[in-house]
């Protein structure tokens, strides 16, 4: 009797142990790979200039940043000529989509800019539009607030980041060799799990986004990621994707060349109009 | 060991602004932190006669408010406060912290690159009216040659910051900056603040200057200095080519506790700003020596601009 408890005791320290050391080893791992993605990206950084004694610690220094680039996008099965410039900042969470189309007759550039800022989505006339009266327009677009954000989360950098803040939500794996970072999404896009793959230098080059709700289908995405550098005409150590190609509902949507990324915190704001604050509390009335 | 040419000039730039200010922080430099954030207050909080607070002193405790990337990470309004937490004190969001994965010290490149994306990271940015966003954009890009305190002109109003004199006197103020270092390299300023109840001179009679017209009173145990009349010729804070036009409107509060002083300065500018727009506290630290002296003001003298070839800039 006293042998069966004895031996119960130690099964169960050893289970325990094991239990213990797998959890520990999985939080290991999961540190590991987000810091080496955030590393290969170059978004975590330090310096000691004139700092003296002091040793602050390395923080994420990625929020706002500028990319330009040329290629196709498509919608209602038809591809235009793309001309893209983008302008996106993590703090607060806002993006900014210039679009200049043609289509395959030629004609007339369609040119549009959608701008999403946390609850807040709005096309503008020209860039600021709606926030000097007589000057330019905001059309509040509140439906689309989802689908805009989440192209912001789903690039490299806000990969990393949400995967970050989702802390023990986030898990990582391998598959077929790849390492793969698995984390939902939270606050507007709550609902929405995201798988990230990276490559051997760490490197995010595809994510994949499923959400649980199947009414929002359309905001099941797979974006690739290829050819980083340091595009920015200002060097800062910060890699960006060369080239990125995003399907929607297994179609595509976006295949664009990058020509230009400023990641050095450049002078980017996204002020929400008036008009397009006063709709959206409208809305929730 | 050869540095590559960009290394050297971005090593020069460097030298040009840090070494000068170094003296002044140079004993208080050796304070081994692992913390950016304001410094805790000490002490009795000194009185004059009349009973406001007395804000006589050196307020280089920690060095000049602008010198080393901690100082303008927090001026930026990012508060490091522990090996695993930073936190944006404008927008409250935390931003993700980490440890160093090398003891290596970074090469100047490395370090310069670090440094500017550091001092840029936090969300507290004036809003412009969107006509001037591209242009902003392009004065921050291009500052190695369109910042005006690379040329060794005044920094002005705000964007010098806290001074790092203050000499007290029922009727007026002295302020004292002693500027030529830290992370913009400019002329020493100094300002004779009225607080004698007088008024602003009309703005259409004034001549714009780097100062501005700074008339000040008490609110409560808080100074506030009211500035107008200023030239477009400078820029108002540390970073990001944020000009101004001349009818820029600058109140400035000063409140100290204890050994601290904690400074902010609303700009108000309706000719390009969309709102005013008001900096992050900073906190300067009392010289802790009662004998403490500025020393004197070296001259500036720019040199490298002419021979830097990159945008790389602080």
């Amino acid at each position: 009797m006293k042998a069966t408890i004895l031996k119960t005791f130690v099964i169960a320290a050893v289970a325990a142990l094991a239990i213990q050391s797998a959890g520990a080893q999985s939080t290991l791992d999961r540190a590991k790979v987000l810091r080496a993605a955030a590393d290969a990206l170059g978004m975590v950084r330090w310096t000691d200039i004139g700092a003296g004694a002091t040793r602050l610690p390395a923080i994420d220094v990625v929020n706002t940043m500028e990319f330009q680039g040329s290629g196709t996008s498509s919608s209602s099965d038809r591809a235009f000529k793309t001309e893209y410039k983008v302008a996106l900042g993590y703090n607060p969470a806002a993006m900014r989509v210039e679009m200049t189309r043609t289509g395959p007759g030629g004609g007339a550039p369609q040119h549009s800019i959608q701008t999403v800022r946390e609850n807040y989505a709005w096309d503008e006339s020209e860039i600021g539009g709606g926030l000097v009266p007589g000057k330019s327009t905001a059309t509040p677009a509140m439906a689309v607030v989802k689908d805009r954000l989440l192209q912001l989360w789903t690039l490299p950098y806000g990969v990393v980041k949400a995967a970050v803040a989702a802390g023990e939500k986030t898990t990582v794996s391998t598959e077929g060799g790849a390492t793969i970072i698995t984390f939902p999404l939270s606050e507007q896009l709550a609902g929405i799990t995201v798988k990230a793959t990276l490559d051997s230098k760490n490197f995010v080059t595809k994510v994949e986004t499923r959400p649980d709700n199947p009414a929002l289908a359309n905001l099941a995405t797979e974006t690739e990621y290829s050819d980083y550098a340091d595009h920015g005409e200002i060097l800062t150590d910060i890699k960006s994707p060369g080239h990125i190609v995003r399907r929607q509902g297994g179609r595509p949507v976006l295949d664009i060349q990058v020509k230009m990324w400023e990641a050095n915190n450049p002078y980017l704001v996204f002020p929400v109009p008036p008009n397009v604050k006063a709709a959206a509390a409208a809305n929730s009335r | 060991m050869r540095l590559p040419a960009s290394s050297r000039i971005i090593a020069a730039a460097a030298a040009l602004c840090l070494l000068p200010a170094a003296v002044f922080a140079q004993e208080f430099s050796q304070i081994r932190r692992t913390s950016n954030a304001p410094p805790k207050p000490s002490g009795a909080t000194p009185r004059t006669p009349d009973g406001h607070p007395d804000l006589t002193g050196v307020w280089n405790g920690l060095g000049d408010n602008l010198l080393g990337v901690p100082n303008q990470i927090a001026n930026n309004g990012l508060a490091i406060e522990s090996e695993s937490s930073t936190r944006d004190l404008h927008s409250g969001s935390l931003i993700a912290t980490f440890p160093r994965n090398t003891n290596r010290p970074l090469n100047n490149e490395e370090s310069e690159r670090a440094a500017s994306l550091l001092r840029r990271v936090g969300s507290n940015r004036p809003i412009y009216k969107p006509e001037y966003w591209e242009m902003v954009k392009n004065l921050d890009a291009n500052a190695n040659e369109e910042d005006p305190s690379n040329n060794c002109m005044p920094a002005g109003i705000p964007r010098a910051g806290i001074p790092s004199y203050i000499g007290q006197t029922p009727t007026y103020f002295i302020f004292i900056y002693p500027g030529q270092g830290g992370l913009i390299a400019t002329q020493t300023m100094y300002r004779m603040i009225p607080i004698d109840g007088r008024k602003h001179t009309p703005l259409q009679e004034l001549d714009g200057t780097y100062t501005g017209e700074a008339i000040a009173h008490w609110e409560g145990d808080t100074l506030v200095v009211d500035a107008w009349g200023f030239n477009s010729n400078t820029w108002f804070d540390q970073i990001g080519g944020y000009f101004h036009s001349e009818n820029m409107h600058v109140i400035e509060r000063f409140h100290r506790d204890g050994n601290t002083l904690t400074w902010t300065a609303t700009v108000e500018d309706p000719d390009v700003l969309l709102e005013p727009w008001t900096t992050t506290p900073r906190v300067a630290l009392l010289n802790p020596r009662p004998n403490a002296m500025l020393p004197e003001s070296l001259p500036c003298s720019e040199r490298d601009l002419a021979h830097i070839v990159t945008k790389e800039h602080h």
